[in-house]
């Protein structure tokens, strides 16, 4: 199936198949059993720790992330986890769940990836994290979405690798780009991602804050436009700062923003390395 | 599976159609489903059960040529494309468009039909009445929660994963002074002391697994004081999310101070602020190991203290005790135990030393000591004698060592003052041999092992004899008789004459009853019984009293001898004792008269009735000098008081005596000390009544 006839999209752009684009996630998947498995049941309400770390012992790459993450600086446990389950605990069933995801899509294969991917995802991740309790959300739940919003981003330049690098060369601001992408691809990358999640059970609590992030009228999205400024602020060379109040409907003040970036530059880098396995 | 749905005629599409196709689905009037097909390119909405109708709000015939998009008035094309897909279901929640034009926000479900043109779609309110109401109770449950952890004033954590905190309430936030930004996440853990955190993170992993578990942890404020704390975790479990964890905090701080002051006051002397007798014990009991000969100890007793304390009063001794103390600490070496042992004494405790250090730092202290000190304008040189004793193999407990350096403190102080002597081995046997014959001595006063012989006192007159008196006797199981002049002595040393006075009286009382039973009226007339200077005190005259009923005998058949030197101890306080005795109706004698040296004037203002001569003048009396006893039977005489000449050893003796107007007579040639029953035999013979 093509999409032709959606928003106005640049002269001259390949032809896109959003149908194709979400059936290479189902091969992905097909290719990761673990993690699919993980994927699946992680969220079930009946799901242990026990459960969780049998099926993830076979993953060993994928374990080996779940226990790096657990002893980094962001859980605070200095090293004291040292078995499979005891790190599934500690880490949460979602953001097991969100690593797995992270697999499944090769998320994980910076080659495929646009530039500074995982650069701006940490940032996001984190910044979300730390901001969750300003906006009266989990940090848990924020850090995993965060993880995960460029999913989207990622498929649409798995897909159309030349077009999405000139999109983004085009666009240095993310909300400038996702006006582009959904002139494109007619989707933008955060509604794919959303899409995506979804159909994989994330909840929609979760998930349906990917879709209000440029509707300035919804303080639902305050947190993730917050939490995209910091990430723009600190991997987007000569970035035009966006006034942090603006965004967030006077939740922020940019003194706010001070420590949450630093805390931010000083997680970063451990954040990537277990999501990456480095 | 072969399912066709088309826009059948009829109004309805069989239910059981619709049931295959939704796998698991049961179709039911509640259950919003509609179906969509691809007409002309575009997707529109075919049919509708009861279900759709209600939430929906079209009539079926309007809702039967919707097309998709306006049902779902966010779907761009490509949002469309995503939700009606060929080969799989699909899953969205969205805003839903009701007739009225208002949207209702749902979960979608799109299940494609095998052709891949059509699809069902099921539609669940995300804000139905039910969901709605549940909701509010999780709403109002939340909100109980956060009231019940904000408002409550036990500091409280709530964690969201590993040690990152998702609540802390305002009474943790004030225990740590902090804001609560500050603390959410992993930032409570610079709160926790470097040393107690390793602790802590361990038990929140236990708690985490499953565990409760508690922990001492010290917390840093943000001003930079210390609250030490309990904390208490508790596992908490979130279905779909994993283990976190409760903790609450207990501020022990001001408990642990008040604590540690009274065990402070309880083991250290208010007025030096040095440790006491009980942290001394304490302190040698942890570093003594028997054989291993590291420990010494010096003991010090500040010479004339007394003076200083009787002459400049007791601010002034306290003042020197205080300086006593500050000498002590600086003129030892780091790590020395300086404790005050009671009153004047101090003990100093060194580790690693032989006895020519120990003796050296005893030099060393002395000198320092020695230093004047003014006190009430007058400069005080304050001498101690000092006892040292270094640890050997004899020594098998830490009291042993103690004792012994009190020991060479009083062979020092008996050396004269100002001395340091080092235990020797003579000198600890003997020490050690008279410390048994204490505890022997207390054991056998206990037991009523301390027997009584009764020796016949004699009217000087008529050769009748007129009373006893009773002489206690010690005879050790193993060290056989043991001499009165051995065991009296000790008895007032160590504090065991209340209890032995108290034997003799009761015994005495006992023994003249029995008499009375025994032999009727050739039964001694009165009994003597020695006092000693410790018993001299109010308590004696009750105690008299007591003995007296407890046998039913008459104050008349007791005598109580005091000697001179205790009357000479504290006249004033002996003076009244007397006075209470005599008007019990007891009688008084002064015993080993003229050895002490009471003043005349004074003898006559005591309620007495009779003075025993001392032995020694009677002695005297063989070698021709009868000048004292004379004496004193004169001013007896003259004082109108009897008198009992003691040690009548020769017939001569007594004849003198007799000569010299003495009145009654006792000793070894008249008749030897003999036990209560020989008494009763020997009165009943020799004896008649004199009452």
């Amino acid at each position: 199936m093509t999409v032709t006839q959606l928003t106005p999209r640049a002269e001259g752009a390949p032809v896109f198949d959003l149908e194709k684009v979400l059936a290479s996630i189902d091969t992905m998947a097909a290719q990761r059993p673990v993690a699919a498995q993980i994927v699946s049941v992680a969220n079930s309400e009946d799901t242990s720790a026990t459960v969780l770390s049998r099926i993830l012992a076979s993953d060993v790459a994928l374990a080996s992330r779940v226990m790096k993450l657990a002893n980094s600086a962001y859980f605070g446990m200095r090293g004291r986890v040292t078995s499979l389950q005891f790190a599934v605990t500690v880490v949460g069933f979602t953001t097991v769940r969100t690593m797995a995801t992270v697999a499944l899509t090769e998320l994980d294969d910076e080659a495929r990836l646009p530039e500074d991917f995982w650069d701006v995802t940490t940032s996001l991740a984190l910044a979300a994290s730390t901001l969750a309790p300003r906006f009266g959300e989990r940090p848990q739940d924020a850090l995993c979405i965060g993880l995960l919003a460029q999913m989207g981003a990622a498929l649409l330049h798995h897909n159309d690798p030349d077009g999405y690098g000139e999109l983004v060369a085009g666009h240095a601001d993310f909300s400038g780009r996702r006006t582009a992408e959904l002139r494109r691809y007619g989707i933008n990358s955060l509604r794919l991602t959303a899409v995506a999640l979804e159909q994989w059970g994330f909840p929609h609590g979760m998930t349906g804050r990917l879709n209000v992030v440029d509707d300035y009228t919804s303080p639902e999205g305050g947190l993730l436009r917050a939490a995209f400024e910091v990430a723009a602020r600190l991997t987007t060379e000569g970035y035009d700062a966006v006034p942090i109040v603006r965004l967030t409907y006077g939740q922020l003040r940019e003194d706010d923003l001070v420590p949450v970036l630093d805390k931010v530059r000083a997680d970063a880098d451990e954040l990537r390395r277990a999501m990456l396995g480095d | 599976m072969s399912v066709t749905v088309s826009a059948a005629d009829d109004d309805r599409v069989p239910p059981e159609i619709v049931s295959s196709v939704f796998y698991s689905a049961s179709v039911s009037d509640n259950l919003a489903l509609v179906v969509a097909e691809m007409v002309a390119g575009r997707p529109r909405l075919s049919w509708g059960n009861a279900g759709a109708v209600d939430l929906l709000g079209y009539g079926l015939d309007d809702l039967r040529a919707l097309p998709v998009d306006q049902l779902f008035p966010s779907l761009g094309g490509g949002g469309l494309r995503l939700l009606l897909r060929r080969e799989r279901t699909a899953r969205m929640t969205l805003p839903v468009r009701m007739a009225s034009g208002a949207t209702v926000e749902a979960l979608v479900t799109t299940t494609p039909a095998p052709s891949g043109r059509m699809w069902t779609i099921r539609i669940v309110s995300a804000t139905n009445e039910q969901e709605r109401a549940l909701r509010a109770t999780a709403d109002a449950h939340e909100r109980r929660f956060s009231t019940l952890t904000e408002r409550s004033p036990v500091p409280t954590l709530l964690s969201e994963q590993g040690m990152r905190l998702a609540h802390v309430n305002d009474a943790f936030c004030s225990l740590v002074g902090r804001r609560a930004e500050q603390l959410l996440g992993t930032g409570w853990i610079d709160t926790v002391h470097e040393d107690d955190l390793d602790t802590v993170i361990e038990r929140v992993s236990a708690a985490l697994d499953g565990g409760e578990v508690e922990t001492q942890a010290r917390l840093l404020r943000q001003d930079g004081t210390v609250r030490t704390t309990v904390i208490r975790f508790a596992h908490l479990f979130t279905p779909g999310v994993g283990a976190g964890f409760v903790g609450t905090i207990e501020d022990i701080t001001d408990r642990l101070a008040f604590e540690a002051r009274l065990a402070h006051q309880a083991n250290h002397d208010p007025l030096t602020g040095l440790p006491n007798r009980t942290l001394l014990a304490q302190y040698v009991a942890e570093r003594f190991g028997p054989g291993r000969g590291a420990l010494a100890c010096l003991f010090l007793d500040l010479d004339n203290f007394k003076v200083v304390n009787d002459s400049l009063g007791h601010t002034a001794g306290d003042e020197l005790l205080v300086e006593v103390a500050t000498r002590l600490c600086t003129a030892v070496r780091p790590g020395d135990l300086v404790a005050r042992f009671g009153g004047d004494e101090f003990v100093v405790v060194c580790e690693d030393v032989d006895q020519p250090a120990a003796v050296a730092l005893a030099e060393r202290i002395s000198v320092e000591l020695a230093r004047p000190v003014r006190l009430g304008g007058v400069d005080v040189r304050p001498y101690a004698s000092v006892g040292v004793t270094v640890q050997t193999e004899e020594h098998t407990s830490a009291d042993e060592l103690i004792r012994d350096c009190d020991i060479a403190m009083y062979q020092a102080k008996a050396g004269g003052k100002g001395r340091i002597t080092v235990l020797d081995q003579q000198a600890r046997e003997n020490a050690r041999d008279k410390l048994r014959l204490v505890a022997e001595l207390r054991d056998a006063i206990e037991r009523r092992e301390i027997t009584l012989l009764y020796q016949p006192i004699f009217d000087a007159a008529d050769g009748r004899p007129v009373a006893v008196e009773a002489l206690a006797r010690w005879t050790h199981a193993e060290r056989g008789p043991i001499s009165p002049a051995v065991f009296v002595p000790l008895a007032e040393e160590s504090g065991l004459v209340p209890a032995l006075g108290l034997l003799v009286l009761d015994e005495t009382c006992r023994q003249l009853a029995e008499w009375d039973r025994m032999v009727g009226p050739a039964a001694p007339p009165r009994a003597n019984v020695n006092v000693s200077a410790p018993q001299l005190d109010a308590n004696l005259p009750p105690q008299v009293a007591e003995a007296l009923e407890r046998h039913g005998l008459a104050a008349s058949r007791i005598s109580v001898e005091i000697t001179e030197s205790a009357l000479m101890k504290d006249p004033d306080s002996a003076r009244r004792v007397l006075h209470q005795l005599r008007d019990l109706g007891v009688e008084l004698a002064i015993d080993d008269f003229g050895t002490g040296y009471s003043s005349l004037a004074y003898l006559r203002h005591l309620p007495v009735d009779c003075l025993k001569v001392d032995r020694s003048f009677v002695a005297e009396l063989a070698h021709g000098y009868a000048e004292i006893a004379s004496a004193v039977i004169a001013l007896a005489r003259s004082l109108d008081l009897s008198t009992v000449a003691e040690g009548v050893e020769t017939p001569e003796q007594a004849a003198e005596l007799v000569r010299l107007g003495a009145t009654y007579l006792q000793g070894f040639s008249l008749s030897e000390p003999m036990t209560g029953r020989q008494t009763a035999t020997w009165f009943s013979s020799h004896g008649e009544s004199t009452r």
